[in-house]
């Protein structure tokens, strides 16, 4: 039987998670053109910062000494600690901002590593080299077990132990729907803003924009590192909701899953963002739970995955401005052009 | 520090995958300008293809490598027919192309694993990590694997009659014409679009059979395409994205050095875990955009 009010955690939870996600993804692809395939080595850096240090953070402050190795004792410790943190709720709220803190100037520096390339390639090379480097992220913290506890994993204490059960797991849907809100509404405002404008107008015609004025690195650089430390921040949160962190979890298809969302929604308009991950997570939940009562001769997460590529791809032949498409600048009096065979494209009429 | 046979040789077959593979990769970016995430899928969608027949009839292994190279042509043939050439006709840019290669990726992959899963099923095979064993050819009293043999023929036949085709045929003329300026050549009378069709046949025909070749070194399974696109594109990249002679010598030297290379870390006094094998493409690639962005190929070919 399926519990309703986990689901309903479970959702809203993953809801703020992966809309952060896509908010940087929107961010850095919908309003400057950047293809960010690298997405997940960003969002692993915010949980690998939660995972080295939370536990070992806890047993400090608690007061625990450590015996025996890291990687085969990180889960019993985390325990540990979580107990010492339902007395403490002081500790476990320092623990989080702290990790916090760290993580997102942790995503902000890889940012600004990853501008280096992102504003000297082609967009292909660009592409395979971030997926590269996010690959060999996660074989190094899959490989180096001082770090998360390579192939076992690392526990990370529960720093909502304080709240009573119930209260808990609304505390995490509450976590996390308020970064996402936050996260969402600075792209909103970058979005409708002047320098949103700017980020579009660089995006469309790159020399223009130079020619006007526009420092181009600049911009692509700080992009870049905020929407890093985003995807840092849903990181950190995500690392603490489940209470664990894998460095397998964090293979490219959470990229592709971003991306999904984004160009689902439509990508350029932060409304779309919304509505996209809003679409992934109910079906993919749909799929879960139907997991239960169907029977396939093959495992139903593959055929979920299967449906999620087809969907992307029937979105870009046929729907390829998304879901809620890019509006028009707010501040000129313009259409969408279309061209002779109705597709709207992306500048201004005549 | 000796270097054992064993390790040449098999740096050479490596390299000889890795030059189909990144030849057909640049193949394919040459006719449609996109990146294909994809095209490690192709070589396993070859490969899946031969071990079924093997399966379903009881042949010599190497007899199923035409069935490699179909299986792979027609998929390829498929994705271009069926999203490429549409997405382009409706003026699909080139990020929006990447994507969609990116979705094939993931659709081929979760459709191999659940072709696996039925695999496993009804006829109670290995359908993930299998292997294919080899045989050995007696020539001259020396004792030869028939995977050393058999995949350096491949590369040099396929290679002359690719050779052939573009430098000997008309339909090469018209190839490499719609290659260069597809405008151009749809006006002088050039079906374009039979053209590109016919490339990505032989391109997916080509990884088909690079793939055909990876059951007999490592254990194959359907996520495995996606493992080796990294290698595949330090390749093409090296060679100089645009140049099919640059591609078979970039998938040489990214060959040659990745086996080599991770041989040599995994040894004392280094001790490097061989898990860390990617970084070695991964630095080459690197290397490469930052010292010759033009790929090898610059170095004989006139610049445009």
């Amino acid at each position: 039987m399926i519990n309703l009010f986990l689901l309903m955690v479970d959702i809203g939870t993953m809801y703020g998670i992966f809309l952060i996600l896509a908010s940087s993804m929107e961010l850095e692809y919908g309003e400057l053109g950047i293809p960010n395939f690298g997405k997940v080595m960003f969002f692993a850096a915010g949980a690998f910062t939660v995972g080295a240090l939370a536990v070992r953070i806890g047993t400090w402050l608690a007061g625990i000494t450590w015996e025996g190795e890291f990687k085969t004792k990180s889960i019993l410790y985390s325990t540990l600690v979580s107990r010492y943190f339902a007395s403490h709720p002081l500790d476990a709220i320092a623990v989080f901002l702290f990790t916090l803190f760290l993580a997102s100037i942790m995503g902000a520096v890889l940012g600004i590593v990853a501008s280096y390339p992102a504003i000297r390639l082609r967009e292909d090379y660009l592409a395979i080299t971030l997926i590269a480097a996010g690959e060999l992220f996660r074989i190094f913290g899959r490989n180096y077990d001082p770090l998360i506890g390579g192939t076992m994993g690392v526990g990370v204490p529960d720093v909502l132990a304080w709240l009573p059960s119930g209260a808990k797991e609304a505390g995490y849907i509450l976590l996390s729907l308020s970064f996402a809100a936050a996260t969402w509404l600075i792209l909103y405002r970058l979005s409708t803003s002047p320098y949103g404008r700017t980020l579009r107008a660089i995006r469309d015609e790159e020399l223009a924009a130079s020619t006007l004025g526009k420092d181009i690195v600049k911009y692509r650089m700080r992009v870049l590192a905020l929407g890093s430390a985003m995807a840092a921040v849903a990181g950190v949160i995500y690392a603490f909701y489940m209470g664990s962190v894998l460095a397998d979890d964090f293979n490219p298809l959470k990229t592709f899953l971003v991306v999904l969302m984004v160009v689902l929604g439509g990508s350029g308009n932060p409304f779309g963002t919304l509505v996209g991950v809003a679409v992934y997570i109910l079906l993919d939940r749909t799929l879960a739970i139907l997991k239960h009562y169907v029977v396939l001769p093959f495992d139903i997460n593959y055929f979920a995955m299967f449906l999620f590529g087809v969907l992307l791809l029937l979105v870009l032949m046929y729907k390829p401005e998304g879901i809620i498409p890019e509006r028009p600048l707010l501040t000129v009096r313009a259409k969408f052009c279309r061209r002779e065979d109705g597709t709207p494209e992306r500048k201004l009429c005549d | 520090m000796m270097l054992d046979t064993n390790i040449l040789l098999d740096a050479l077959v490596y390299s000889n995958m890795l030059a189909l593979l990144s030849l057909s990769l640049t193949l394919t970016i040459m006719t449609l300008k996109v990146a294909n995430f994809a095209h490690g899928d192709l070589a396993i969608i070859g490969v899946y293809g031969a071990y079924t027949f093997l399966i379903l009839a009881h042949v010599a292994t190497y007899l199923t490598l035409p069935i490699a190279f179909l299986f792979g042509g027609l998929y390829a043939l498929l994705n271009y027919v069926l999203v490429y050439s549409p997405m382009r006709r409706r003026g699909a840019n080139f990020v929006m192309l990447m994507i969609a290669s990116m979705a094939i990726d993931i659709a081929t992959r979760s459709m191999l694993q659940m072709y696996a899963d039925v695999l496993k099923l009804n006829f109670k095979v290995y359908s993930r990590a299998f292997i294919f064993n080899d045989v050995v050819f007696n020539i001259a009293g020396t004792r030869v694997r028939g995977l050393v043999l058999i995949s350096t023929l491949s590369v040099v036949s396929l290679l002359a009659i690719l050779y052939v085709l573009l430098m000997k045929t008309k339909f090469g003329v018209a190839m490499r014409a719609a290659i260069e300026n597809p405008a151009l050549a749809e006006v002088l009378g050039i079906n374009v679009e039979k053209v590109y069709a016919t490339s990505w046949f032989l391109a997916g025909g080509f990884a088909g059979v690079a793939g055909f070749f990876l059951p007999f070194r490592i254990p194959t399974s359907p996520d495995l395409g996606f493992i080796i696109l990294l290698p595949i594109f330090a390749a093409s990249i090296l060679g100089g994205i645009n140049s099919l002679s640059g591609a078979v010598i970039g998938g040489y030297i990214v060959g040659v050095s990745e086996i080599l290379g991770t041989y040599l870390l995994s040894q004392p006094p280094i001790n490097l875990s061989t898990a860390y094998r990617p970084a070695i493409p991964f630095a080459i690639l690197i290397l490469t955009l930052l010292l010759l962005p033009q790929g090898i190929a610059s170095l004989w070919s006139r610049g445009e």
